[in-house]
């Protein structure tokens, strides 16, 4: 009978996520919420013109878009299969 | 070591120390990866026990998990962790005496794995006293991000932190439980509460340990490579509380074909379907946050590795919802097709954002340019090209293997169809293989060769 020792875990954890969740709302972890989006790039220079995409780069693109569209009808085709084939 | 005195470690010193490890590690995972693809080929070329398939496979997965991409994101974390805190790491020296741990701790998994001792569950086959060390080093890393938080001189918690010393405390947890460590004989419960709690902890070493950390890492790279401030940090809180949400209830879509609790399994399903918001919800922020600027992603390695960890993260993600349905399981379950997914999710996915956080922050971290951007582009290609190659490949074999066992066909007759795919498999871990060396040549000039070699 191991549900009661599943249970004490899953309460524990909620209990412990929560307590997280209360300490952020609480200490302004939720606040000024535009300031964060730019703590990565504290301390660099300010962004110029992205530079252009060089013809290798755009290729790079291309290559990775068609892998993407492989995956993606492969994946589609056998879920197609599986659902239809019954 | 710094100029003032010979015991002080400079600052990144257990970035570096990550790092290498990842990239020596990678060598020795992509290796046994090729050795036991070529043993499935040719099964009787290696007449050595402790090289044989059954003991190669344990060694290849645990080595990936934990010698290669957590090492590998780890190395960027504790060099972001306390760039976006404006402070420094808690301590240099626990990081380092981490990092020593953390490789005793592979040399011992691997050796007591190639001796034979294995708990024989799947992700948690180490044996008790190596798990101990696992949970030590995890403990450790716990300790030094949260007193690095504690002493933080930035109020606000960036998105990235938050994963970071989520994906460590909770998976440090979820070891303990999912390797049952107060069991030290065995590591396992009994029945199928042990199959509830095994897959429990099997699907969080991805969902709560590689996903959170590889998010973390992107969370960092893109916008600081795009040099443009992420779309949404609202929109980054809601998915990460969101994984951790929906991400714990899904270990129970590995186990659709045993006889669990019906509420779990339908639990686990409508939760894997959910996993779409989570996971959109990142990586909308993210592209969003690159639109217009794929020129300076493209300008950067380890960004390029990023971005395109994400999209992979999109295909695994996809991928994953339709697979814990059940009728698509049908086709997919116990074949290749799963390996496929686990090769786009490990090493498309988190591998190669791993990668990009090693190949960002290595020329910060060691005051100098890549030894070689050029040999660092070839190891790109050669992993996209791994990875998407065992993506078709893998799925081809298993839909043939998923087809044969629903038309009852018997095993051996379908080996034969399978062998070409076998031997494609094998060369594409060679091409793994190669870019791992090259990548660990890379990573070690870098790091220690002469000043000024940068090419
Ligand atoms: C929405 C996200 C995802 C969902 C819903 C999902 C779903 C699934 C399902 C249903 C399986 C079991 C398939 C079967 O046995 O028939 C599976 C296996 C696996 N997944 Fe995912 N997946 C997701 C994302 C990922 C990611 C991001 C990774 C890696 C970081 C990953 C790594 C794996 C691995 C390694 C396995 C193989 C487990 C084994 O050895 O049997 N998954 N996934």
């Amino acid at each position: 009978m191991y549900f009661p020792y599943f249970a004490t875990y899953m309460i524990v954890g909620l209990g412990l996520a929560l307590l997280v969740a209360g300490w952020a709302l609480h200490n302004g972890q939720f606040g000024d919420q535009q300031r964060a989006r730019f703590l990565p790039l504290a301390g660099d220079p300010p962004a110029t013109d992205a530079p252009a995409l060089t013809r290798r780069g755009r290729l790079e693109v291309y290559g990775l878009a068609l892998v993407v569209a492989i995956g993606l009808a492969g994946t589609v085709a056998v879920l197609a299969f599986a659902l239809l084939s019954g | 070591m710094s100029a003032t005195g010979k015991l002080q470690p400079e600052p990144y010193e257990t970035a570096r120390a990550f790092c290498i490890t990842s990239a020596f590690w990678m060598v020795v995972a992509t290796f046994m990866g090729l050795l036991g693809a070529t043993e499935l080929i040719a099964p009787d070329i290696v007449r050595i026990g402790w090289l044989h398939f059954g003991r190669i496979r344990p060694v290849h997965v645990n080595l990936v998990l934990f010698g290669f991409v957590t090492p590998g994101l780890l190395g960027a974390v504790f060099y972001f962790v306390p760039r976006l805190l404006r402070t420094e790491l808690y301590s240099e020296r626990l990081g380092l005496v981490t990092a020593g741990f953390w490789n005793i701790a592979l040399v011992a998994a691997v050796s007591t794995l190639l001796a034979g001792a294995t708990q024989g569950r799947e992700y948690a086959e180490m044996i008790w006293p190596v798990d101990l060390l696992v949970v030590m080093v995890f403990i450790l890393v716990f300790i030094n991000l949260i007193m690095t938080v504690a002493r933080r001189r930035e109020p606000l918690l960036y998105v990235s932190v938050w994963y970071a010393c989520a994906a460590i405390a909770l998976t440090g947890a979820t070891y303990v439980l999912g390797n049952v460590v107060w069991v030290p004989d065995t590591g396992s419960l009994v029945g199928i509460p042990d199959a509830i709690l095994l897959w429990f902890y099997g699907h969080n070493i991805f969902g709560l340990l590689l996903t959170p950390l590889s998010l973390g890492v992107a969370y960092y790279v893109i916008p600081k490579a795009c040099r443009n401030p992420l779309y949404s940090h609202t929109l980054s809180l809601v998915g990460f509380w969101s994984l951790f949400v929906v991400y714990t209830h899904i270990g129970t879509h590995h186990l659709l074909q045993v006889p669990v609790p019906t509420w779990l399994k339908v639990i686990s399903i409508v939760d894997s379907i959910g996993m779409v918001i989570p996971v959109m919800v990142v990586l909308i922020n993210l592209w969003y946050t690159a639109q217009g600027r794929l020129g300076e992603i493209h300008a950067d390695v380890g960004a390029k590795f990023v971005f395109t960890g994400t999209i992979m993260y999109f295909f695994a993600s996809i991928q994953g919802s339709m697979m814990a349905l059940p009728q698509v399981q049908r086709v997919t379950h116990f074949n290749n097709w799963v390996v496929g997914h686990a090769h786009i999710g490990v090493l498309a996915f988190s591998g190669m954002i791993a990668l990009g956080g090693l190949y960002f922050v290595l020329p910060r971290i060691a005051g100098r340019p890549l030894h070689s951007r050029l040999l660092a582009d070839l190891q790109y290609w050669l992993v996209l090209l791994g990875s998407a190659g065992f993506a078709v490949v893998l799925t081809i074999v298993g839909l043939i293997q998923g087809q044969a066992w629903l038309n009852g066909e018997t095993v051996y007759r379908v080996l034969p169809s399978l062998y070409p795919y076998y031997v494609l498999r094998a060369s594409l871990g060679a091409i793994l293989f190669s870019s791992a060396v090259i990548g660990f040549y890379n990573v070690f000039r870098t790091l220690y060769g002469q000043r000024g070699a940068a090419a």
